[in-house]
């Protein structure tokens, strides 16, 4: 029954049966006469390392400024104010040169050769996770058909640059946050997985482009949230509480658990390598909130990608644009209830983390895999 | 209890160790030197029987001092040849407390310890024993507990000098 | 017991017979625990004390605290300055609630000196020392929620303190260390529109109290932290030493204002003016870490209601009794304590009739609430210990002195 899904894809997505991605098509276009062909798919993936790393940086330096005034504004203070003018827009821009002129420290009785390699595994690894991630129908930089398998792989990644990181900061507060990251990752990684399985039997595909696509009927509305409400919601609702630990979000921010592990295994970084693991933490915040937003709540489909695609066809760029517009915003919501949730709530301790995991969110996962199932089977 | 009714339980239970009660007094008009004692009341005890008065005080039902507040020592005068060591004792259901002096000589200064009888007597003892040097005999922990371990000399006596220097760092 | 460590199996090697005839099944990988510093730098020892830890993987199994990082001598510096120039160093030992130490030093001297204080100065005393409680305790609120991760109740609770700290800046210049109750009364009188001021606070900060309450005490995270960790029961309560909201968080009904009442605590107390919250063991058992801060946050709304009747039976006067202008003080010793936001402060002052003390005792609250953790961290999880840690609410300036 999955197999058999209407490929919707193929009708709004002509390029899509094609290979190579909407850079390889503007190079293949502007590229003259005279440039061998085998150079075009090299100067393509550079060009699209260059943009996935330059919107990743973009947005998550956006997501730093946008934490702080949320956290401000929920706390009665304005955040910061100054930097760059306008409600401090700039103040990002000037921490991250601040810490890339600080010194570049190695602890005495580190393991150099690891300690160093730890954040570039960290943000490699979540970076890569992006490349499988659509924008829009035509803004792809890899159309994977095992989409959603290798997201969740490379974001599982991060968690062996943490694990490096900690063991070998020679601290054993570092060792401990690490340790923690290790446990939680795995306990979480179950019902993460699971509750994503739920909207994978309701879309029919691991593709993330065709799973978006999958979902423009009823006025671009028909997300698999609401096409499966039983089982859809109280999965997302998991897939969110996963996703938190996942990404060591507070409640589950133990490893770092500043009050606790000082700083856990960010301990003994600083300066450029400590913004790394900054980084990397609201680019998978990113990644989560955009994979929730394209299997439960509708990728780039929205009434405003709906009308875009009637008045200027859907290989349009505008309807692209529209498209990409929708998912970044729903995901920014997405990253806005995290941070809303950050600074609630207290957070868990490590027993509890593991309570929580094992003893009721996955089987409440694989309840609702199993009842998506049914509900797929009978209707 | 006030002062008094405590002090007469304490001489009519026939408590071991106490010696005396010291009332705050007025001066005597007619003798010029004497300037009176002014203050709260508190009993004395002889230093050799002071963890039997502290078991008296604590099992007594009238008593029932269950908590010791304070423990202390005073150096009274450069001349002077003794240590005071000073216990606050207070009782939860009773609502009252008493002050217990104990007076022991500078020379070899040793009093037995009361961790035995409240465990909030241990860290108060090594407090007390690194600022007088005054040895609590048989205390389970008898570690420094403000001062650094090889700090020398005992700083709340009356003829302690301070240091010119502790490792390099000048004190002055 | 294995004889042969070659024939046995390695994996199930034979149990070891304990003591008490049970047996203990050893794995063959062994492990062993880790020593830990906890401190001086760490956030949640609350200042610069150290606990050394031994703890296998995220078990504590024995907690060590050393003090001393921050000892700056107040005992012996009070041998050798003046009466009144003493009064200064009482601010940095509890440097939350400096209004307290300045109340038992000066009560200890005039325990001495057998002054009268007039009924003003009583009272401003009183309001000043319920509103330091309230900004102590919320100091205590908010950081213990930064222990647990929660970091917006922190920046709430100090909101209100800020507004408290700048009432205290009208009356007396300074927003920490204050001191403003001297020997013998208060520094000056109250400025004109300050009595309104603290009326405005009182009304504010009921409002407020409820959405504290209602933020972080009945979290259910929140809760789940913090009820069953690091319970103390009352007779270890008692054999500690402990003191204040330690105490009352066992359950034991003790408070120094309403049991051995000094200044008008006694008259406020028959007028329903304010009550001494205990633990109950609501959330979980009796003295955990929950009653402790349970205790103090019902006790800020007991402090309002207390400033509350204060203001209404203040009356014109004299702020300052007949102490004279250098202060002597007859031969004499006396032991006073009041209760401190974090328990019994006393002083023992001993006078040879000199210009200062001979001997100037602090007993700080924190010093002997601190001891009770090397018995009740082992057994617990890393994060418990922390729990644990801010459920004290120590001072360092105050254990150190």
């Amino acid at each position: 029954m999955l197999i058999n899904q209407p490929n919707l894809v193929l009708d709004s997505a002509p390029a899509a049966a094609e290979s190579g991605n909407v850079t390889l098509h503007f190079l293949q276009g502007v590229a003259p006469e005279a440039v061998p062909a085998w150079l075009l798919p090299v100067a393509a993936a550079g060009v699209s390392v260059g943009v996935v790393i330059g919107m990743i940086s973009v947005i998550a330096m956006l997501c730093v400024w946008l934490e702080r005034k949320i956290s401000g504004h929920i706390q009665c203070r304005y955040g910061p104010m100054y930097a760059g003018g306008w409600h401090g827009w700039a103040q990002t821009i000037a921490d991250g040169v601040k810490l890339l002129m600080k010194e570049d420290m190695v602890p005495s009785g580190a393991d150099r050769a690891l300690f160093m390699m730890a954040p570039a595994i960290v943000l490699g690894a979540i970076f890569g996770a992006f490349v499988a991630m659509p924008l829009s129908p035509d803004f792809y930089f890899a159309d994977i058909n095992l989409g959603v398998f290798f997201i969740l792989g490379m974001s599982s990644l991060t968690t062996i640059g943490v694990v490096m990181s900690g063991w070998a900061s020679n601290s054993k507060w570092s060792l401990y946050g690490a340790m923690r990251e290790a446990a939680q990752v795995v306990a979480y990684e179950i019902p993460l997985g699971i509750s994503l399985m739920v909207a994978l039997i309701v879309a029919g595909t691991f593709n993330l482009r065709e799973a978006s696509a999958l979902q423009g009927d009823w006025f671009g509305m028909g997300w698999f949230v609401f096409k499966n409400p039983l089982f859809m919601i109280p999965a997302s609702i998991l897939f969110f509480i996963s996703a938190l630990a996942e990404t060591k979000r507070a409640p589950f921010d133990l490893p770092e658990a500043e009050s606790e592990l000082v700083a856990g295994f960010l301990t003994e970084y600083s300066g450029i390598r400590w913004s790394f693991f900054f980084m990397e933490e609201y680019a998978a915040m990113y990644l989560m909130s955009l994979v929730a937003s394209v299997f439960f709540f509708g990728g780039f489909q929205s009434p405003f990608t709906y009308l875009a695609i009637e008045q200027f066809g859907a290989d349009s760029f505008i309807a692209n644009l529209v498209g990409a517009v929708t998912l970044i915003v729903k995901s920014m919501f997405g990253i806005c209830l995290m941070m809303w949730v950050r600074w609630t709530l207290p957070r868990v301790r490590i027993d509890q983390v593991m309570t929580m995991g094992y003893k009721y969110l996955t089987p409440l996962s694989l309840i609702c895999v199993l009842g998506a199932a049914v509900w797929e089977a009978i209707i | 209890m006030d002062f008094q009714g405590i002090y007469d339980h304490l001489k009519a239970k026939d408590t071991p160790g106490l010696l005396t009660a010291d009332h705050p007094r007025l001066p005597d008009p007619e003798n010029k030197k004497d300037k009176g004692r002014f203050g709260s009341p508190f009993v004395e005890v002889d230093p050799q029987h002071i963890c039997e008065f502290m078991v008296a005080c604590r099992d007594d039902d009238r008593l029932g001092f269950d908590l010791l507040a304070d423990l202390s020592a005073a150096d009274p005068a450069e001349e002077s040849e003794e240590f005071w060591v000073l216990y606050q004792l207070l009782s939860i259901n009773h609502r009252h407390r008493l002050m217990v002096k104990s007076r022991i000589s500078k020379e070899g200064a040793n009093i037995n310890t009361l961790s035995g009888i409240f465990r909030a007597a241990q860290w108060h003892e090594r407090e007390c024993a690194e600022m007088f040097g005054i040895q609590f005999n048989g205390h389970p922990d008898p570690r420094n507990m403000l001062l650094p371990d090889d700090w020398e000399g005992y700083p709340l006596r009356k003829d302690y000098e301070f240091p010119e220097e502790y490792h390099g760092i000048s004190c002055v | 017991m294995a004889t042969n460590s070659a024939a046995s199996n390695t994996f199930f090697p034979e149990p070891r017979i304990l003591p008490g005839g049970e047996k203990e099944f050893m794995m063959d990988v062994a492990t062993s625990d880790l020593e830990v510093s906890m401190g001086p730098q760490h956030p949640a020892t609350h200042g610069v004390m150290k606990i050394l830890l031994r703890a296998d993987g995220e078990m504590v199994t024995a907690a060590q605290p050393h003090l001393g990082f921050l000892h700056r001598c107040a005992e012996k510096i009070g041998e050798n300055v003046e009466w009144l120039q003493y009064l200064p160093y009482t601010d940095r030992y509890d440097y939350l609630a400096a209004m307290n130490n300045n109340l038992g030093y000066s009560m200890a001297v005039e325990e001495v000196l057998g002054v009268e204080i007039p009924k003003r100065a009583q009272l401003l005393r009183m309001i000043c020392v319920e509103l330091n409680r309230v900004a102590s305790h919320l100091v205590a609120f908010g950081t213990y929620g930064l222990d647990l991760g929660a970091f917006t109740p922190f920046l709430y609770a100090f909101r209100e303190r800020e507004w408290l700290l700048m009432i205290f800046e009208k009356i007396c210049g300074a927003r920490l260390t204050y001191s403003y109750l001297r020997i013998g009364g208060v520094f000056n009188d109250a400025p004109p529109g300050w009595l309104q001021e603290v009326e405005h606070f009182c009304d504010v900060f009921e409002e407020k109290w409820k959405e504290y309450y209602n933020l972080l005490m009945v979290n259910k995270i929140f809760v789940g932290r913090t009820a069953n960790v690091g319970v103390i029961t009352p007779e270890q309560a008692k054999d500690f030493g402990l003191t204040g909201p330690m105490l009352r968080g066992s359950g034991v009904s003790f408070d120094l204002r309403r049991e051995m009442p000094y200044m008008l605590y006694g008259q406020a107390f028959e007028d329903g003016a304010y009550e001494v919250p205990v633990g109950k063991g609501e959330m979980g058992q009796l003295g955990d870490c929950w009653d402790r801060i349970y205790v103090r946050v019902v006790e800020m709304m007991e402090s309002i209601r207390l400033v509350r009747w204060c203001l209404g039976s203040i009356e014109e006067g004299p702020v300052i009794g007949d102490v004279g202008k250098t202060i002597k003080v007859p031969p004499g010793e006396a032991y006073v304590a009041i209760e401190n936001p974090r328990g019994e402060l006393g002083h023992y002052v001993l006078s040879d009739g000199g210009k200062g003390s001979s001997r100037c005792r602090v007993r700080g609250p924190s010093f002997c609430n601190l001891a009770i953790l090397e018995d009740i961290m082992p057994g617990t999880l890393l994060a418990d210990s922390v729990a644990i840690i801010g459920s004290t609410d120590v001072v360092i300036g105050e254990t150190d002195r």
